[in-house]
């Protein structure tokens, strides 16, 4: 067999042990979503802290920030502190509505979580993990928005500190709190 | 008699345990779940479905597989339920299209052009491996002859 050949096969054989290896062990949260641009599943659940129904419909025609958490996440509780800046910096704004989404998570647990870190908008208690899976959630935290149209737009698995916040706050939901749509990717 | 009983323990313990165990009886309902649940990876863990996996987020997806066929959704809708939520990420058998055509090809393929070329190289060995030179049969001198005469002779 000649030389060009060997190598050939050998890089064959490399890029297939890859693939196959990316398949098996590559991390989930690198694979891009496939609910970008696609309608944004209603959900109804009671609030963590006041039990009170909340359902996505009742926001109707604004921009949502949905963002999945839970007590015992670590990372969660690294970008807590971002994700209540974030909710300072748009919360006049009539057309923006955060919610979170308390996932896989104890009540009491989750309410002390809250009143420890602190608690600026409301939480939504996913029960029976059926949100979670319905917006293809693989862990927390996860966050999504959705446009005024009901959409979803954006996508980031992790947490919310540093450069991804800069760019979901200037590049996501700035324009579409200004009505300028964008397509915008995923993590 | 404690000889006996020891006997009998012993004879007890040869018989398989199962042969004790409760028949469980699986709905068809659980079948279902099950045939459904085997096709879909756990997303959480690595190389696990769903049914084998212990993981909170499997055990969620095993009940929404459940609600789902209780409200009469047949296989391929709850199948394409999680695939439009996760992707062909979700699926442990990668669908036979596009790129995914290379993980199904490519091992037959790399086993053929192997073959080949282990072909190539086992005849290769083979013609260019030089014979032993045969070794001229040595003839039996006189002495000889005449010893062997002697000894069949006698």
């Amino acid at each position: 067999m000649s030389k060009g050949w060997q190598i050939t096969l050998i890089l064959s054989l490399l890029g297939l042990f890859a693939l196959f290896y990316q398949g098996l062990w590559g991390d989930p949260r690198h694979i891009p979503t496939v609910l970008i641009e696609t309608e944004a599943p209603n959900f109804e659940g009671p609030d963590v802290e006041t039990g009170q129904t909340i359902s996505l419909e009742q926001f109707k025609g604004k921009v949502v920030l949905l963002n999945f958490w839970a007590s015992w996440c670590y990372e969660c509780k690294v970008e807590h502190e971002s994700i209540l800046q974030l909710h300072q910096l748009f919360k006049d704004n009539p057309d923006f509505v955060m919610l979170g989404v308390n996932y896989q998570d104890e009540l009491p647990d989750a309410q002390k979580y809250l009143q420890e870190y602190g608690s600026t908008f409301s939480h939504v208690r996913d029960l029976k993990g059926q949100l979670a899976i319905d917006y293809g959630v693989y862990g927390v935290p996860e966050t999504f928005v959705i446009d005024q149209q009901g959409k979803i737009r954006h996508k980031w698995v992790g947490p919310i500190t540093g450069e991804v916040y800069t760019n979901i706050t200037q590049k996501v939901i700035a324009p579409l709190l200004n009505a300028q749509p964008t397509t915008t990717t995923t993590s | 008699m404690p000889i006996r009983l020891s006997w009998c323990l012993a004879a007890l313990l040869t018989i398989p345990l199962p042969l004790f165990a409760a028949v469980q009886d699986e709905s068809d309902v659980d079948i279902q779940v099950r045939e459904i649940a085997k096709t879909l990876r756990c997303t959480v863990c690595q190389t696990e479905n769903i049914w084998e996996s212990g993981a909170p987020l499997a055990q969620q997806m095993r009940g929404v597989i459940r609600d789902r066929i209780a409200l009469g959704h047949s296989t391929e809708e709850i199948r394409a339920y999680f695939l439009s939520r996760y992707g062909d990420y979700i699926l442990m058998e990668p669908p036979k299209h596009g790129v995914n055509w290379l993980i199904w090809v490519s091992p037959f393929l790399l086993l053929l052009v192997g073959g080949f070329f282990l072909y190539k190289e086992v005849t290769h060995w083979v013609r260019d491996t030089p014979t032993p030179p045969t070794q001229p049969e040595s003839p039996l001198d006189d002495q000889a002859r005449k010893r062997i005469e002697r000894e069949l002779k006698s």
